[in-house]
């Protein structure tokens, strides 16, 4: 953030936009230039290292844009007052010898009231001079200073320059990618308000309390603080409404990651971080699972009436889409204003609520309830979240089954994969897998994960049958080997389908074996 | 919203059951909210949150309204401190009686406008004494600050709360900076049923003036030497604090109860080697708006100049300088030499000497080792100076523009002007700095203008506008 007198903006027809600055060659010479000027000033006064700075502003560069960088080298520099005596010390014994020696108005009177005190203190003369305003902002010396590279610098500026302008903005709508906790947390920290509303993407309206009532531009300093929150995000877009003070003009703002992410900041790859150790051991548990369900932590937020709701994790299988929430410490009058909110939602929710966090004793609150509300003591079991997940998802893969079924379609591949022809038409394994098999086409043979022509498994039969009465024995390399000739993957499923059994000998499938199952054959 | 068996602990204490259908009037932010579908005067719906909202100001109109209408309501907008006992030493002159009368008779209310050292602050002091109730004193600087907690102390006998400048306590009476006041509004805008606003011009600006909406205090009191503002913004400070109620002039006063002063200007000439470099610069400038034809004749031309040299490089090469030329007229070394003599002749006076640039206060803290006041200076340093100053201790003080309002530095006799910005109200407010009584001294005031510049120009302007003023 600058001072306002530094804003360097352009405005055409009621737009407004920063004078960024492009990270050309020019101007990251501009910025090099400074940041060794500054690293060579340390030990030097700070108004010899402004002077540098007003003579760059001579050479022809903007001087919104010279005193803008050197605003934020300042930030990284430490200015100390750099000498023995204490000025505001020296002053009082200098304004004390004058009251007693009288005002000097000639050089030979003031002489004579400079010795006295250095005397005293026992200082030379230049020595008092050197001391006497040593603590004024301009006499201080540079003590150290934090380099950073040209690039970052003109990247830091521009998001300075962005804030800088938004002080004066009167409200804010954005959409972006993620970290909605983060930014909801950060709206009602400062005391904003905020209307979210889909618009294709989900957005979210930011002003003040006041604003109701008039324009302001109070709230515009909280605004340019929301912003890092918001652009911390592999995508964003921001538009904001500027109160112009000089023609009291309401003027458009809009910035988007596309085109503004590589001059703003260095684009970092999110960390997902988790706010509490159960939400983290739930996800890893949950990824070990390997289910159909595709997780994801703190989804987009859900509009809930007024407010928005930002769930912890989203399941995500085809067209459906469930959310949970998982909730720490609660009083029923925190449940039951929850339960309110989510009730005004049109989404499948699912409230994990920890029994042994509840603050006062509940008689049963809602336990059976429209709302799916799911009790656990410590960790959250997943047997019922799968379960219940499936119970969501069954209507889907029945609809889906039937319309497998009801499909005119005749197979003349020798294997159907399940998954891949689920994959092709667009609906679930799941579904494809139990319309086949509760009514398998003519001629097909049904196997846990495809379909295969009887003839083709019959001359696969017939080859591993040779083989084996040729060396009478079959390993499972093989036996590997033959069926994946024939075009059908899936060694296992068919050799079981065939009667065969496979006999390992250690964890080695080269030494593994294929023998004479005991049980008839499937088919 | 209520299912049955299910009991809501929303409401606490006696009358449980009457307030599920009551009005709830809750301080949020700057502005009220009222729970329950009820439209009330000023408020407004807010689909946002689903609520009527007031502005803060409003709420002793929210409050009769809901009165007269008979509406049960519950009141949860105060958080006031508590209350402590005051022990008034206040004793008013006349015609600060009458001030203090007129303000309560237009409903504790309304704007008192007195010269600088007419003893505004006593005005105030009895009210609150009067009133006493939870108090805010809103000031413009932290010296004006520092300057009410010793009032207050020394005339009421109870310690005051702070906002600004570090600290942060609220007490039955607090004193605050126009800046924390605004910046806090949100969460200080419901602890005060008093406000005193100092100098209460500077509320009539864009951000000020949201202090005035965003705070309960029905009881409100503006005191200022100078209403009238340049840019006509004064004409809102009636629905904020309410009308002037009480008016006094300078002149009116003057001999009376504050002493006349004499005013004296010299002109001294630059230095050969100043009036080159004033010259150069000034035609560099000149050059710059024959050539594009502007003239300069009102304040408004100059803003749309100093706009233009956001754009245009030139403009703001021909701007720099201007700046150079009036900068090497007001700090003249000419002017130093005069300065010398005047305090030779001055010699064992109260001297207080104002000048425009910083620069130019060190220059002269050096060269005559003068205490110097800015608003660089350590805030302790500063207390310490000006009270070896009022004390005596110190004969006297060079600052720039810190001092300008309203702090009180007794018994100072001669005023020295090193350089001005033509603005009146600054103008009236430097000379009230210097008025004050000492057994029949008179006053004087002494303006250093460089001759034949653009200085001249600007002080015949202060001059002017003054004359204007004071019969107007």
């Amino acid at each position: 953030m600058l001072p306002s007198e530094l804003l360097f903006v352009r405005r055409r027809k009621g737009r407004i936009w920063p004078r960024y600055a492009k990270l050309s060659s020019e101007n990251l010479e501009v910025a090099k230039l400074l940041i060794e000027a500054y690293s060579r000033h340390v030990g030097e006064k700070k108004n010899v290292l402004k002077k540098f700075v007003s003579e760059l502003e001579d050479m022809g560069y903007d001087y919104r844009f010279v005193r803008g960088l050197s605003v934020l080298l300042d930030r990284r520099s430490d200015f100390k007052c750099n000498v023995k005596v204490n000025p505001v010390e020296l002053r009082r014994k200098l304004y004390q010898a004058t009251e007693k020696l009288g005002l000097p108005t000639t050089p030979e009177q003031r002489n004579r009231i400079i010795k006295s005190v250095a005397s005293e203190l026992k200082l030379t003369s230049e020595m008092m001079e050197d001391s006497l305003y040593a603590d004024l902002d301009s006499e201080l010396v540079l003590a150290d200073f934090k380099p950073l590279p040209p690039q970052d610098l003109l990247k830091n500026y521009n998001l300075s320059l962005t804030q800088t302008l938004l002080f004066t903005s009167t409200e804010l709508s954005f959409t972006a990618s993620g970290n909605w906790q983060r930014i909801f947390y950060t709206i009602k920290r400062l005391g904003l308000i905020y209307e979210a509303y889909r618009s294709g993407d989900f957005w979210v309206k930011i002003d003040g309390p006041s604003s109701l009532f008039k324009l302001t531009r109070r709230y515009g300093t909280a605004l340019a603080k929301l912003l890092p929150a918001i652009i911390d995000n592999p995508k964003w877009t921001v538009e904001a409404k500027i109160l112009w003070k000089y023609t009291n003009e309401i003027c458009n703002f809009k910035i988007e990651s596309w085109k503004h992410s590589p001059i703003l900041k260095t684009l970092k790859t999110p960390t997902i971080s988790y706010d509490s150790s159960v939400e983290e051991s739930f996800a890893t548990r949950f990824q070990a699972l390997e289910s159909d369900w595709r997780l994801r932590r703190e989804p987009e937020p859900v509009p809930a009436g007024r407010h928005v709701i930002i769930p912890d994790f989203s399941f995500e299988r085809q067209s459906v889409k469930v959310y949970m929430e998982i909730i720490g410490f609660w009083t029923a009058d925190y449940l039951r204003r929850k339960i309110e909110k989510l009730k005004k939602i049109d989404v499948n929710m699912l409230i994990a609520v920890d029994e042994t966090l509840a603050c006062e004793k509940l008689d049963k609150l809602q336990k059976r309830g429209e709302l799916s509300i799911l009790y656990y003591r410590k960790k959250i079991p997943l047997t019922s979240i799968l379960r219940y997940l499936e119970e969501l998802f069954q209507p889907v893969k029945e609809k889906q089954a039937s319309f497998v079924k009801n499909l005119p379609v005749k197979f003349l591949e020798p294997v159907v994969n399940y998954e891949e022809f689920a994959a092709r038409i667009g609906v679930s394994t799941e579904s494809v897998r139990t319309a086949l098999t509760e009514n398998p086409p003519d001629g097909y043979a049904v196997l846990p994960n495809s379909l295969v022509k009887r003839d083709k498994l019959k001359k696969i039969g017939k080859i591993l049958e040779e083989q084996v009465s040729q060396t009478s024995r079959l390993p499972l390399p093989e036996a590997t080997k033959i069926i994946e000739k024939e075009g059908v993957e899936d060694t296992p499923n068919i050799l079981k389908a065939l009667g065969y059994k496979i006999m390992w000998r250690g964890i080695n499938p080269e030494k593994a074996e294929v023998i004479k199952s005991e049980t008839q054959k499937t088919i | 919203m209520v299912k049955n068996g299910e009991k809501f602990k929303v409401y606490a204490g006696k009358d449980k059951e009457a307030s599920l259908f009551m009005i709830r009037l809750r301080f949020a932010r700057g502005t009220l909210l009222l729970r329950g579908e009820v439209g009330t005067p000023y408020g407004k719906w807010d689909p946002r949150v689903g609520c009527y909202r007031v502005k803060a100001m409003h709420y002793q109109d929210v409050l009769a309204y809901l009165g007269e209408s008979r509406v049960p309501y519950r009141d949860e907008v105060p958080n006031l401190p508590p209350l402590q006992t005051l022990k008034s030493s206040v004793k008013l002159r006349p015609y600060q009686i009458e001030g203090l009368d007129k303000w309560r008779r237009a409903g504790m209310r309304g704007i008192v406008v007195l010269p600088t050292a007419a003893g505004k602050t006593f005005i105030a002091l009895q009210a609150i004494s009067q009133l006493k109730t939870q108090t805010l004193i809103i000031v413009p600087t932290l010296d004006l600050m520092d300057q009410w907690k010793r009032q207050v102390a020394d005339h009421l006998n109870v310690d005051t709360g702070a906002v600004g400048g570090g600290e942060n306590t609220v007490k039955m009476i607090t004193v605050s900076t126009y800046d924390s006041a605004y910046l806090k509004a949100e969460v200080l805008g419901n602890r005060f049923m008093f406000i005193v606003f100092d100098e209460v011009h500077h509320l009539a600006s864009p951000s000020y003036m949201q202090i005035a909406e965003m705070y309960i205090a029905p009881y409100r009191m503006g005191l200022t030497a100078t209403y009238e503002r340049g840019d006509e913004r004064h004409v809102l400070l009636p629905r904020l604090v309410g009308d002037p109620v009480y008016t006094v002039d300078v002149e009116e006063l003057a001999g009376e109860h504050l002493s006349p002063y004499a005013y004296e200007k010299i002109y001294v000439e630059l230095t050969p080697e100043e009036q080159r470099i004033y010259d150069r610069e000034t035609k560099v400038f000149r050059n710059y708006l024959k050539e594009k034809g502007i003239v300069l004749k009102s304040v408004k031309d100059f803003h749309r100049f100093i706009m233009a040299t956001g754009r245009d490089r030139r403009a703001r090469k021909a701007l720099l300088a201007r700046n150079r030329a009036l900068k090497t007229a007001l700090n003249s070394g000419a002017k130093l030499k005069t300065l010398a003599k005047l305090l030779e002749a001055h010699r064992d006076e109260k001297i207080l000497i104002f000048t425009l640039h910083n620069d130019l206060v060190y220059r002269i803290s050096r060269l005559f080792l003068i205490p110097s006041v800015t608003y660089q200076t350590p805030r302790e340093e500063r207390r310490e100076i000006l009270e070896k100053f009022r004390s005596g201790e110190y004969k006297a003080i060079v600052t720039s523009q810190v001092l300008d309002e309203g702090v009180d530095v007794p018994d100072a006799t001669v005023g020295f002007v090193l350089s001005g910005t033509g603005s009146t109200r600054e103008y009236i407010q430097r000379l009230g700095r210097l008025l004050r009584k000492v057994k029949g001294k008179k006053a004087k005031l002494v303006e250093i203008v460089s001759k034949e510049t653009v200085e001249v120009r600007i002080s015949q302007r202060r001059r002017r506008k003054r004359k204007k003023d004071s019969k107007g």
